[in-house]
C-alpha cells in the first residue's frame, strides 16, 4: 500500500485537528466544522487557525499551522482554493500526516494546474489527501466529522461495521443521514471529491484492510484508475461485501462507435463488466443499497431454495413469482416436513411452498412452522410474509421471528405490507437484525443477490 | 473501419487459430466457379470494393448459391454497372451452417483497457440488448458465466427439443478472440454473426480497427 494511502489512518483516527480556517461566523464552512468537532465530543485536542482570532469556541486560535507547537495529525481545509497549496506545503513541514480539504475551485472548475500543485505538494510529503472540492471524512466511533452540514439537519449515524466511498457529497450525505434514520452504523464515510492523489480504488485498498469495515458501499461516477479499481474490488469483495452504486449508465451522448460492438457497449458496459468479474453486489438505487446491508445480519444462504411462510395467500404467490423472475427456486418440502407440519396445522391447510397457513392462524402455527422450516435441510433461506393487520396475529409474533433469525441457522427475511401500524413493528423487526421489506420483490430480489454473493463465496472456498 | 471480410481480417483470425470459413478471391467468373467447386456448393458471393461499405446495399452480396449455372448468374448480377467503382475482387466463401447466430466483439475501453463481450445475434442483440461483457484476460470460466448471464440462453444451452450448441467451442473462440484483441491491441473488433449449432461454428463476417 502507497505511504500516503496508507496514512488515512490519521485521517479517520486522528489524535488532533487543525481547522484551517476556522471561524466565528455561522455561515461560514469553518464554522460548522469546528461546532461539530466540539458539540460532537471529539475530544481530542483541537486547533482552529484564523489570524483574525485569539479564541473560537473557547479554544485558543492560531495564526498558522507553524504556530502549534504539539503534533497535529490530520489538518482540514475551508480556505479559498488559491491558498491551499502553500498552507498544505506548510502542513507538510510541520508534520501533519493527512489532509481533508473540503475547498472547491480546482479541477472541477478548469484549476487544474493548481489542483497538480497541491497534489504534488501532498505526496512529497506523503500526506494522506481527502478531497479536494468534497466534505471529507466521518467515524462516529472516533467522533471525527469534517462535514459541514448542522447535526439538526443531517443526523449522524450510529457506530457500526458499515463504511461508505462516494464520490459525490450530496449523494454521500443523504444515505449517511438516511442510515441514522433507519438505525443503520457506520465505520467510516468517506466524500473524496476530485480524488486528486486517493481515489476510490485507493479508499476500496485501504477500507478493505480495515479490520472494523464490515461492509463496503461504494458509489461511483466513474474512475481513474480502471485496473486498480477492478483488482482491489476483486481483492475486497472476497474479505467482505462491497456493494455498488454506479451513476451514469445512460448511453453517452455522440459515442461515435465504429462498429456494432463499440455501439452496443456504452462506457456503463465495461463497469457493468467490472462489477460481474469481481462479483461485487451491484444495485440500482440507494434504498436498495439499505435492503442489502440489512440482510447482512443473516446467516448467508448455502442454496437457492427458497420456503415461503405466509399467511395471506395473495401476498405468497406474488413472493412465489419474484422467487422465479429473480432465478431463485422455490424448495420442495421433504416427506419428513411435510409429515411434521401436517400435525401441527389445522386440517384445511394445504401443504405447500408457500406454505399458506391462512388469517386466522396466530402466531403459535408461525412459531411451529417455521421451526419446521429451519430444521429441513432442503430449504436454504425462509421468507416469511406477516400480515401484521390480520386479527390472529399478536405482537407475539417479534419474539419469534427474533428468537429463530437468532439461531443463526439460515436467513430469515420478513415481508410485511401495510401503513403505520405495519412499519413500526417491522422498524423493531429491523432493530432486532431481521430484515423487513415493504414488498415481495424487494425482498426477493434483495434475498437473489445476497445468495449469488454467498454461492460466489462457497465456490471460491472449495 | 473496412466492411469488408477480406484477406487480412482472415490472416489475423488464422493466426490465432480461429478458423474462417473456406473462401477464395475471384478476379474472374472462370476463377470464381474454380473456387466454388474447390469449396464445395452451396457459396455465398461477396464484392470487394474499397469503396463499397454497404455490401448488401449495392447489391454486392449473392447467398445460398447451389451450383455452377446459378453461380454464373449470381457473378453477372454482381459485376453489373460496377464500370463507376473499383472492384478488387468477388469473395467466393462457403455458405455458413444454419444455427444460433451469436455476436462476439471486443473493444479497447479507455479505463479497464481490453474487453470483450457476447450477445445473442440478430433481433435480439437488436431489441433486447441481451449482451455481456468481461474486462480482458479471459478464460472458460469467465465464458460460461457469461453464457449464463444473457437472458436468451437457454437457446444457447438448449430448449424444447433444441440441442445445446457446442459450448466448448464457443468457450475456445471467445478466450481465443480475447488473446487476439489484446496483443494485435484492437480498438473495435465483431465477429458478427458468429453460427453456432452443436458441432461448431461459422463465423460469417469479420471487422476490425486498430
Amino acid at each position: 500500500m502507497r505511504k500516503d494511502i496508507a496514512n488515512l489512518k490519521y485521517v479517520f483516527a486522528p489524535k488532533s485537528i487543525a481547522v484551517i480556517g476556522a471561524s466565528d461566523n455561522p455561515s461560514k464552512l469553518g464554522n460548522t466544522i469546528l461546532k461539530n468537532l466540539v458539540d460532537g465530543g471529539y475530544g481530542k485536542k483541537i486547533y482552529p487557525i484564523n489570524p483574525k482570532h485569539k479564541k473560537l469556541l473557547g479554544l485558543k486560535c492560531y495564526e498558522k499551522i507553524e504556530d502549534i507547537r504539539g503534533n497535529v495529525e490530520l489538518a482540514i481545509f475551508a480556505i479559498p482554493a488559491r491558498f491551499v497549496p502553500d498552507v498544505a506545503e506548510s502542513c507538510g513541514k510541520k508534520g501533519v500526516k493527512g489532509i481533508v480539504v473540503l475547498s472547491a475551485g480546482f479541477g472541477e472548475v478548469g484549476e487544474v494546474e493548481l489542483e497538480k500543485r497541491l497534489g504534488e505538494i501532498v505526496l512529497k510529503y506523503n500526506m494522506a489527501m481527502v478531497g479536494p472540492n468534497c466534505l471529507g471524512v466521518m467515524n462516529p466511533k472516533k467522533r471525527v466529522d469534517s462535514i459541514f452540514f448542522p447535526f439538526y439537519k443531517f443526523e449522524r449515524p450510529k457506530v457500526g461495521g458499515i463504511s461508505l466511498i462516494t464520490q459525490s457529497g450530496a449523494v454521500g450525505s443523504c444515505v449517511a443521514d438516511l442510515a441514522a434514520y433507519y438505525d443503520v452504523g457506520f465505520s467510516k464515510f468517506v466524500s473524496y471529491g476530485n480524488g486528486t492523489t486517493i481515489n476510490d480504488a485507493d479508499l476500496v485498498e485501504y477500507l478493505s484492510a480495515d479490520p472494523e469495515t464490515k461492509e463496503i458501499l461504494l458509489y461511483l461516477e466513474g474512475t481513474k484508475n480502471g485496473k486498480k479499481l477492478l483488482r482491489m474490488l476483486e481483492k475486497a469483495n472476497v474479505k467482505k461485501p462491497v456493494i455498488v452504486l454506479k451513476a451514469g449508465k445512460s448511453k453517452s451522448a455522440g459515442n461515435a462507435a465504429k462498429s456494432h460492438t463499440g455501439n452496443l457497449a456504452g462506457d456503463y458496459m465495461a463497469y457493468n463488466a467490472v462489477f460481474r468479474e469481481s462479483k461485487v453486489i451491484e444495485v440500482d438505487s440507494v434504498v436498495e443499497l439499505f435492503y442489502v446491508v440489512n440482510m447482512f445480519s443473516q446467516e448467508l444462504p448455502k442454496g437457492r431454495r427458497v420456503a415461503v411462510l405466509t399467511d395471506g395467500g395473495g401476498l405468497g404467490v406474488l413472493t412465489a413469482d419474484a422467487v422465479e423472475s429473480e432465478g431463485l427456486q422455490m424448495a420442495e418440502f421433504g416427506e419428513e416436513t411435510r409429515e411434521k407440519l401436517k400435525q401441527v396445522l389445522p386440517p384445511y391447510v394445504n401443504i405447500g411452498n408457500p406454505l399458506d397457513i391462512v388469517a386466522d392462524s396466530g402466531t403459535d402455527i408461525y412459531e411451529k412452522s417455521l421451526r419446521i422450516m429451519m430444521e429441513d435441510e432442503s430449504i436454504d433461506s425462509v421468507i416469511v410474509i406477516v400480515l401484521f393487520q390480520a386479527p390472529a396475529v399478536d405482537s407475539r409474533i417479534i419474539d419469534v421471528l427474533v428468537k429463530e433469525s437468532d439461531r443463526k441457522e439460515k436467513p430469515i427475511v420478513v415481508v410485511a405490507v401495510g401503513g403505520n401500524y405495519t412499519k413500526e413493528n417491522r422498524r423493531i423487526l429491523d432493530g432486532y437484525g431481521v430484515p423487513t421489506y415493504g414488498c415481495p420483490l424487494s425482498a426477493v430480489k434483495t434475498l437473489r443477490r445476497i445468495t449469488d454473493y454467498s454461492l460466489f463465496l462457497r465456490t471460491r472456498k472449495r | 473501419m473496412d466492411k469488408q471480410a477480406t484477406l487480412p481480417e482472415f490472416r489475423v483470425l488464422k493466426k490465432y487459430k480461429i478458423p474462417v470459413l473456406p473462401y477464395g478471391i475471384a478476379k474472374n467468373m472462370k476463377e470464381a466457379t474454380e473456387i466454388a467447386a474447390r469449396i464445395g456448393y452451396p457459396v455465398a458471393l461477396k464484392l470487394i470494393s474499397p469503396q463499397v461499405s454497404h455490401k448488401t446495399d449495392v447489391g454486392g452480396v449473392k447467398i445460398k448459391i447451389t451450383d455452377a449455372t446459378r453461380l454464373r448468374h449470381a457473378y453477372e448480377d454482381i459485376m453489373e454497372n460496377r464500370e463507376k467503382i473499383e472492384v478488387t475482387g468477388v469473395l467466393v466463401q462457403k455458405m455458413a451452417r444454419k444455427g444460433v447466430e451469436l455476436i462476439i466483439g471486443g473493444k479497447k475501453d479507455p479505463q479497464f483497457g481490453h474487453m470483450m463481450i457476447l450477445g445473442m445475434g440478430g433481433v435480439y442483440v437488436e431489441v433486447f440488448r441481451d449482451i455481456t461483457a468481461r474486462i480482458c484476460p479471459i478464460n472458460k470460466q469467465d465464458v460460461k458465466e457469461m453464457v449464463g448471464e444473457l437472458r436468451t440462453h437457454p437457446l444457447i444451452t438448449g430448449i424444447r427439443g433444441m440441442r445445446p450448441i457446442n459450448l466448448e467451442k464457443l468457450y475456445g473462440l471467445m478466450v481465443k478472440a480475447s488473446q487476439m484483441i489484446t496483443k494485435e491491441d484492437m480498438e473495435e473488433l465483431d465477429l458478427n454473426p458468429v453460427i453456432f449449432d452443436e458441432e461448431g461454428y461459422d463465423i460469417v463476417d469479420v471487422r476490425f480497427s486498430k
